[in-house]
């Protein structure tokens, strides 16, 4: 017993104390790291797949005629990575921010306002204001059917 | 009677004052060296206490003696460090009270937790009293067997009269013994692993001090640290009384007298962290004992005592 | 025996009472039989010809063209790599069905669950008090029925008490929980004891229920199921996540590319690494032995910072997806992961070499705990539970999954029935899978790593097992319209080896106990999964019990 017992004794003794300084001094993460999800709006182009996907449904769209408006309720993120990983234009990447802690709950909140265009297939989503101008978008195509909306 | 006064206060001191002090040290030093990590600073159970002291006083049950046992408790051992000599030539009620007081008064300290246990009608409680007088059957007679290895050797009751009769005849056989099994209880009295079954975190909650809390549970608390500082001090200022600083070590005069006993207490203090040290690292490295195996080893220990009553008793 | 052996062996017996019998996936049989003869049916196959009784799935299919409730029975031959489910149908809407747990031990609170959620009584249960659902939750309420929505919040039944058992004459109660210093998870384990010795033991558990399975059939599509998965267990969450793509792969018949069933075995075997280094640490310091338990989290804490790189969290991977993985691991990183489990490896033999010696510690350890090797084949245990009581079962090996076929592996039992015995297989188990992960990295085929996946069709059942560190967990499938499932089991390890636990303790010492419920390495959070209620809190003037309970409770939002 004494044996394992020094044995015992000169692993931990040769360890050293390996307490981190944190937060006296920042966490390095790596590359790569899934931190909280940021947003560049100039890239979004509002098709709304990373609402779609989200697994917490953080992210509401609420349209009107005009603008699409996306919130996103960051404080729900479990840092999955989907919607940074389903963007068609990486317009959110995941960054390495994990100190996300507020008292002030619209500090997680990123809204995203987009003016939205007319659907030149159909015309029919933030369409135009009348008939006339709607030709001058779609032209003389036909809509596809309903089915799949 | 100055004497009384002056030693009385010191040795007050070192049991309360710096036992947090000790408690602090090992923490930091020992235990969290070994565990490879940094470790609370060590003025760290000062501001425990001071939190405890703090804190509302809850009567969890009904009736005084829930109240009354941690104070009976810490109030034994403020008396029992008044009867250790702590490096001076002996201690301040040495006049007074010899090796039987102070056997029961230490076992007063351990019925008082046992009482308050009990008080305090809680299941958990109960069942950590119920070890805790189990240890107690077994680790008190160590203690006494070691003393009375002493007491045989000198004829004499006084402890300072063994601490005397170590430094005329040097290191023998008995005293060895009685100092090894004392040395070996310790880690009981103390309250460490691996005999910390009455406070078994993971099984018990508290033990006999879940249901303590504020006021209760730091005298409680400080009372395990004063013991420890206490039984070391046995130890070290009567058992091994070496290396010895004779009151005339820088000559004739109050002064001279004064420094002397100045370096002697501070000699006992590094001995008594020599200890405390040692009982930090065993508490390290040990995991906790069921009762029926601590039971075990404090029976083959009470029969390494006995040996050396018997030697004592021959020679 | 082969599938179609079974399946003859079963007709020949039972004739008419089996309506059909179907094999649409390799390995994974499905009975229909008639609901008066589950009870000998689950006999024969359990106790005559040996199947492991896994878990019951009630369903509630009254919406589909079949009607009725459908239960699920799931049982493992495990000699034969075979999936055998008996499958019944009832109906009303008080409906019944013969219990098992008669005949199947194992099934105690398979059956119980069974009512909680879908509401099928189990007829001649020897125990049929509630087992899921809060004390509170009102009765003739049951959450997985289609008609009840996932968000309810029904009014708490004030007057329900605990349904605890009594402690024989004699015995008082020592209660292990619900708030406890060992347990990291609410449960209560109601120890009767007699001085410092224990007569009798009840449990009450599933304080932690969220609402998983009802989440994943309601709320989620097939791709969000896979993140909710991770999150049933703190520990084990790629297996769950793991687990739940094969179920589903398995139902669809979706292919898995090689490369990315190899990273699902380098992950899962990276996750067993680590979780049995935590366990070393915890059993350390349940017996008291804190050394142990920072020594080992410093050894584990490598691990974490390497899948903290590879998958970008330190735990909840996130790298699953139905048909493969969705984040490659390049050659780059495979130097930095052998030179980690190497360091491990190196760390964990010296620890191993320095405790064997360690007298007091296996003294805590040796002939604590026991259960026999009846017993555990009885209740159904699973991993290093059964493992360490000489049941010489492996899910990798059973039900070969993900790479394990081309990996190899090596199973690792004990005869000594006790916690070391335990602790001894973890132990064995944490080199081996190092020497798996290395087989891994060096065997990994290049290629892609998520494989087509079209649209889900409707119906389609898929059963898949995967052996996390604690045992084996076990999901169903049973998919649905509309990108969603219809129905979805989830059963940990923890479930059945949390019903050895009373075995276990019986006699012993109360210092025993914690280290006895440790060492089937609880997982609590993994065995429930059922729906939480939340009250929004409400101004107070008298503080009655309602009023009290309103106030402990916060709204999530």
């Amino acid at each position: 017993m004494i044996m394992s017992k020094l044995k015992e004794v000169i692993i931990c003794l040769r360890a050293g104390r390996v307490t981190l300084p944190y937060p006296f001094e920042p966490s390095v993460v790596p590359e790569g790291f899934r931190g909280t999800p940021q947003v560049d709006v100039e890239k979004c182009i509002g098709c709304a797949g990373c609402a779609n996907v989200c697994p917490v449904r953080l992210i509401q769209v609420y349209d009107d005629d005009e603008t699409r408006r996306l919130i996103w309720h960051l404080e729900r993120c479990t840092y999955c990575g989907r919607c940074a990983e389903v963007c068609p234009e990486q317009a959110v990447i995941m960054s390495k921010e994990f100190e996300t802690s507020t008292n002030a709950r619209a500090d997680l909140h990123i809204v995203v306002d987009l003016d939205m265009g007319p659907c030149r297939r159909c015309g029919r989503c933030f369409p135009p204001p009348n008939p006339l101008d709607r030709m001058m978008v779609t032209g003389f195509r036909e809509a596809p059917p309903l089915e799949w909306l | 009677m100055l004497f009384i006064i002056g030693a009385g206060a010191l040795n007050l001191f070192i049991a309360l004052g710096l036992s947090p002090l000790y408690e602090g040290i090992v923490r930091k030093m020992v235990r969290a060296r070994i565990h490879s990590r940094t470790g609370p600073p060590i003025r760290q159970p000062y501001y425990d206490l001071l939190k405890l002291l703090g804190k509302e006083n809850l009567q969890v049950a009904p009736g005084w003696l829930l109240t009354l046992a941690p104070q009976v408790a810490f109030a034994a051992v403020l008396l029992a460090a008044l009867l250790v000599p702590m490096g001076l030539h002996r201690s301040p009620l040495a006049g007074y009270a010899d090796v039987i007081v102070l056997i029961y008064v230490m076992t007063t300290a351990a019925v008082a937790v046992v009482i308050g246990a009990a008080a305090s009608e809680s299941p958990y409680a109960t069942i950590g009293a119920g070890r805790e007088i189990m240890l107690l059957l077994v680790a008190e007679p160590v203690v006494v067997i070691a003393l009375l290895t002493g007491v045989v050797q000198t004829h004499s009751l006084r402890l300072s009269t063994l601490a005397e009769w170590q430094l005329a005849h040097g290191l023998t056989a008995p005293t060895a013994f009685a100092a090894v099994a004392l040395f070996l209880s310790l880690q009981v009295q103390a309250g460490k692993l691996p005999f910390d079954l009455a406070e078994a975190e993971q099984e018990l909650v508290g033990g006999p001090f879940t249901e303590m809390s504020g006021p209760r549970l730091a005298l409680f608390k400080w009372m395990f640290w004063a013991k420890e500082v206490v039984f070391a001090s046995i130890l070290t200022a009567v058992f091994l009384p070496w290396p010895h600083i004779p009151l005339g070590l820088f000559g004739a005069g109050a002064l001279a007298a004064g420094l002397a006993g100045t370096l002697a207490v501070m000699v006992n203090l590094v001995k008594i962290l020599v200890v405390v040290a040692l009982m930090g690292v065993v508490d390290a490295v040990m995991p906790r004992l069921r009762i029926d195996q601590a039971l075990n080893y404090f029976l083959g220990l009470i029969f390494v005592a006995l040996v050396g009553l018997t030697l004592a008793f021959v020679s | 025996m082969t599938s179609q052996e079974l399946m003859d062996r079963l007709k020949q017996r039972f004739g008419e009472a089996i309506a059909s019998a179907r094999e649409p996936a390799p390995g994974a049989v499905y009975l229909g039989i008639a609901p008066q003869a589950v009870g000998p049916i689950a006999d024969c196959v359990s106790n005559e010809m040996g199947a492991r009784f896994l878990i019951t799935t009630g369903t509630d299919e009254r919406p589909l063209p079949e009607g009725g409730f459908r239960v699920s029975h799931i049982f493992s031959f495990d000699q034969d790599k075979l999936f055998c489910i008996l499958q019944t149908r009832v109906n009303g809407d008080d409906p019944e069905v013969d219990a098992i747990t008669p005949k199947v031990r194992g099934a105690m609170w398979a059956e119980r669950e069974l009512f909680d959620v879908v509401g099928v009584k189990s007829r001649n249960h020897p125990d049929p008090r509630r087992l899921l659902l809060a004390d509170d939750w009102p009765a003739g309420l049951y959450p997985l029925r289609k008609d009840v929505p996932f968000d309810i919040k029904p009014e708490p039944d004030f007057s329900a008490r605990p349904q605890l058992a009594e402690p024989p004459e004699g015995a008082s109660v020592l209660p292990i929980g619900p708030f406890f210093p060992v347990l990291e998870e609410p449960a209560y384990f109601r120890v009767f004891v007699e001085g410092e010795t224990v007569v009798g033991c009840d449990y009450r558990g599933f304080y932690n229920h969220r609402g998983i399975e009802k989440l994943g059939d309601s709320a989620l599509t097939y791709n969000q199921v896979p993140f909710l998965a991770e999150r049933i267990c703190g520990i084990c969450g790629f297996i769950h996540s793991t687990c739940y793509c094969q179920a589903v792969e398995q139902a669809v018949e979706i292919e898995v590319p090689a490369r990315a069933r190899f990273i699902r075995s380098l992950m899962l075997e990276l996750e067993r690494v680590h979780s049995h280094i935590l366990w070393l640490g915890i059993a350390g310091h349940i017996i008291g032995f804190d050394t142990i338990l920072m020594q080992a989290w410093r050894i584990r804490e490598p691990v974490m910072w390497l899948c903290e790189k590879i998958s970008g969290n330190r735990k909840t991977y996130g790298m699953n997806l139905v048909g493969g993985v969705r984040r490659d691991i390049p050659k780059e990183d495979h130097e930095e992961i052998l030179g980690v489990v190497g360091k491990v490896e190196r760390e964990m033999a010296e620890v191993i070499g320095a405790i064997v010696g360690d007298t007091p510690l296996i003294m805590r350890l040796k002939d604590v705990g026991p259960l026999p090797e009846k017993d555990a084949r009885e209740i159904c245990v699973a991993g290093p539970t059964a493992r360490g009581s000489n049941v010489a079962i492996d899910s990798r090996i059973d039900h070969p999954y993900a790479a394990y076929p081309e990996i190899g592996v090596e199973i690792k039992v004990q005869p000594g029935c006790d916690v070391l015995a335990r602790t001894l297989v973890r132990l064995e188990e944490t080199m081996e899978s190092i020497r798996q992960i290395r087989v891994a990295l060096h065997e990994m085929p290049d290629g892609p790593i998520m494989a087509r996946v079209d649209a889900i069709p409707a119906g389609r059942e898929g059963v898949s097992v995967v052996e996390a560190p604690r045992g084996e967990a076990i999901h169903y499938v049973l998919t649905g319209d509309d990108n969603h499932l219809y129905r979805w089991r989830v059963r940990a390890p923890t479930y059945p080896n949390l019903q050895a636990v009373p075995t276990m303790i019986q006699g012993q010492q109360i210092a025993d106990v914690p280290i006895s419920i440790g060492s089937i390495d609880p997982c609590f959070s993994c065995t429930e999964r059922m729906e939480v209620v939340d009250t929004r809190t409400q101004a107070v003037r008298v503080f009655s019990q309602q009023e009290l309970l309103e106030l402990s409770r916060r709204s999530r939002r």
